[in-house]
């Protein structure tokens, strides 16, 4: 899995809910390849690359040309919360058997 | 016995030359230091510390392309209307120290990164002893950190240019730790409400500001239910679409630059940057006969991509700096919630509100900016986009939360003037105006103002009053309702529940 997490700033909350994915990820025994953080100008444009997007359930519409090219995009409403992403990866993708 | 401390001696001159006084050095080794505390192994602590170098060397290529496009501008400026030009935004203010500091003071910018270090040990110490001081959030936020740090220095040395080197970092240490506990912590019980038990404190540049909104939203929410006034919602507000763009920052701040430096370059005028062309043998200004237009295109836009520059430095090390500081205080800390970046909010709540503070902060902005013109304010203040959006959405989302529309529109509004008014004056005063920027977030234009008044005018005492303050408000908040306010950290199901009841017996 190719992720990114995205954030109006890329370095605050985008940091943080990176963390959270990384737990989350690990307690699904789910493998990450690579995961990066960044702001959202720069995501929008690389968004493409990758196959997942993590980002703050207000700005989910910001990558609806990349879900259209077949990206997953999942809007987080805490970023602090593991279980919350855990949830969202379990209900919006099918990568939990 | 002599030779080893004489070489003792040389061992510290080496380690004070090459890393204390050299910030990216000084980053790197409290890295590597926070790295090896939470025992990880040798080769991940080697590599932090090589992210941490190369993303503060990062920093300073865009700090450096900042200056040097903005010079011309401020010398224009200057000489031609006797302005000075600031533009508030944390990292145009961290650049304005790392500028001015030896200059002014004649200290290094590698002490700054030892006070961030004092600081954020002195906010654990505080929140270790919470038995006593009342405190639960750690200040985890490493961009704001650094920033807020530079500022503190500065206003510091500003009020006691004589002190010891020792001393700025102890007394400052203990301030900024102080502020960073008890400001982390005002936000709590408000950041639960609005995130229904998120579990996390807000530790950005504005802690005191949504403490302060939120109460203000309270008053206006008792004010309308005694008036039988039924409060509008954001949530019925339908706005423009293309107001998206200013979510991302690169457009915004393209936006924002390009309207400011704009208008004050059309005002300088063509001929000036024909001048500094000739006078800086070509490194700068315009090439007679070249196009004004595409100039001043340019030079507007380069804002935004060493902006950009600097903060992909600030992410690379700031990564860094909070791994190993989260790590060290998930380890000390039980019973204690991290204070992040205040963007965690925006996605609870309405997003309306986001957009809907940020516009009225904005306008309350640019009639401060107007009114500073009319009135032949030596400093002026040119809107950066991080006190514009971060402040003013944040005050808008807590704002519509507790007291919808109408205080979610006012609040921001009000933030917006007293943004533009509260940093003109401190940074002319305290020196930072001439270099170009100033931290400019809402706190650093109200409490920080009032402690520097403080400590300037009653010196060593004002120290103690500034200390004081801080101290009581913890207590004061705890004493407010004692039985509930440790639970809405340990245990938020049960703080709700004996809410709903407290409510019920009124």
């Amino acid at each position: 899995m190719n992720i990114l997490v995205s954030c109006a700033n890329g370095s605050g909350t985008s940091l943080m809910m990176m963390k959270s994915v990384q737990k989350a990820f690990k307690q699904l025994d789910l493998p990450i390849t690579k995961i990066e953080h960044t702001s959202l100008a720069e995501g929008k444009s690389t968004a493409r690359s990758y196959d997942m997007v993590f980002t703050p359930s207000n700005f989910v519409d910001m990558f609806d040309e990349a879900k259209a090219k077949g990206v997953m995009v999942i809007g987080v409403k805490n970023v602090m919360s593991d279980k919350e992403i855990m949830q969202h990866v379990r209900e919006e993708t099918d990568l939990v058997k | 016995m002599s030779q080893f401390l004489d070489i003792l001696l040389k061992i510290w001159d080496y380690f004070a030359t090459n890393i204390l006084t050299q910030p990216a050095y000084m980053i790197g080794f409290i890295v590597l230091l926070g790295y090896i505390l939470e025992r990880k192994p040798l080769y991940e602590s080697i590599a932090g510390f090589l992210k941490a170098v190369i993303g503060y060397m990062i920093l300073m290529v865009g700090s450096g392309g900042l200056v040097s496009s903005f010079r011309p501008i401020l010398t224009g400026l200057k000489t031609r209307f006797n302005l000075t030009a600031t533009v508030i935004d944390p990292y145009f203010g961290q650049n304005a120290v790392t500028d001015g500091l030896l200059k002014t003071f004649g200290r290094t910018f590698g002490d700054v990164m030892l006070l961030l270090l004092f600081a954020f040990i002195f906010n654990i110490l505080l929140v270790r002893f919470q038995k006593y001081t009342k405190l639960r959030a750690v200040f985890t936020t490493g961009n704001v950190q650094v920033q807020q740090a530079a500022t503190a220095f500065w206003l510091l040395l500003f009020c006691f240019p004589k002190m010891g080197r020792i001393e700025v970092l102890l007394v400052m240490g203990v301030i900024l730790g102080l502020y960073w506990a008890v400001g982390s912590n005002l936000t709590i019980r408000y950041t639960q409400d609005l995130t229904d038990g998120g579990g996390f404190a807000i530790a950005h540049q504005q802690v005191f500001g949504i403490a302060f909104v939120s109460w203000l939203s309270d008053r206006f929410k008792a004010h309308e239910i005694k008036s039988n006034k039924k409060a509008r919602r954001l949530e019925d507000i339908q706005l423009p679409g293309f107001l998206k763009i200013f979510n991302e920052n690169m457009v915004a701040t393209g936006i924002l630059m390009l309207f400011f430096f704009g208008i004050i370059m059309l005002v300088l005028g063509r001929p000036y940057f024909n001048e500094v062309y000739v006078s800086s043998k070509g490194a700068s200004g315009l090439v007679p006969g070249g196009s004004f237009l595409f100039y001043i295109l340019t030079t507007s836009l380069s804002f935004a991509v060493n902006l950009a520059i600097l903060q992909l430095g600030v992410r690379t090390f700031v990564g860094e700096l909070t791994e190993s500081f989260t790590g060290i205080s998930d380890k000390l800390l039980p019973g204690s919630v991290p204070g992040i970046d205040v963007a965690a909010t925006f996605a609870f709540g309405e997003p309306n509100a986001v957009t809907i503070g940020f516009l009225f902060g904005a306008l309350g902005q640019f009639l401060a900016i107007g009114a500073l013109l009319v009135f032949h304010s030596p400093t002026i203040i040119i809107a950066g986009f991080i006190p514009l959006f971060f402040d003013n959405a944040a005050f808008g989302i807590y704002a519509n939360k507790r007291a919808g529309a109408k205080a979610a529109m006012l609040l921001p509004f009000c933030s917006g003037l007293i943004q533009v008014f509260g940093a003109a004056l401190i940074s002319s005063w305290v020196g930072l105006s001439k270099f170009g920027g100033y931290l400019g977030m809402f706190d650093w234009d109200t409490v920080w103002p009032i402690f520097t008044v403080l400590m300037k005018f009653l010196g060593i005492f004002g120290i103690i009053a500034v200390v004081v303050i801080l101290v009581v408000i913890p207590q004061l908040e705890y004493r407010h309702d004692p039985k509930n306010y440790f639970l809405m950290v340990t245990d938020y199901e049960q703080y709700k529940k004996n809410m709903a009841e407290k409510k019920a017996l009124k």
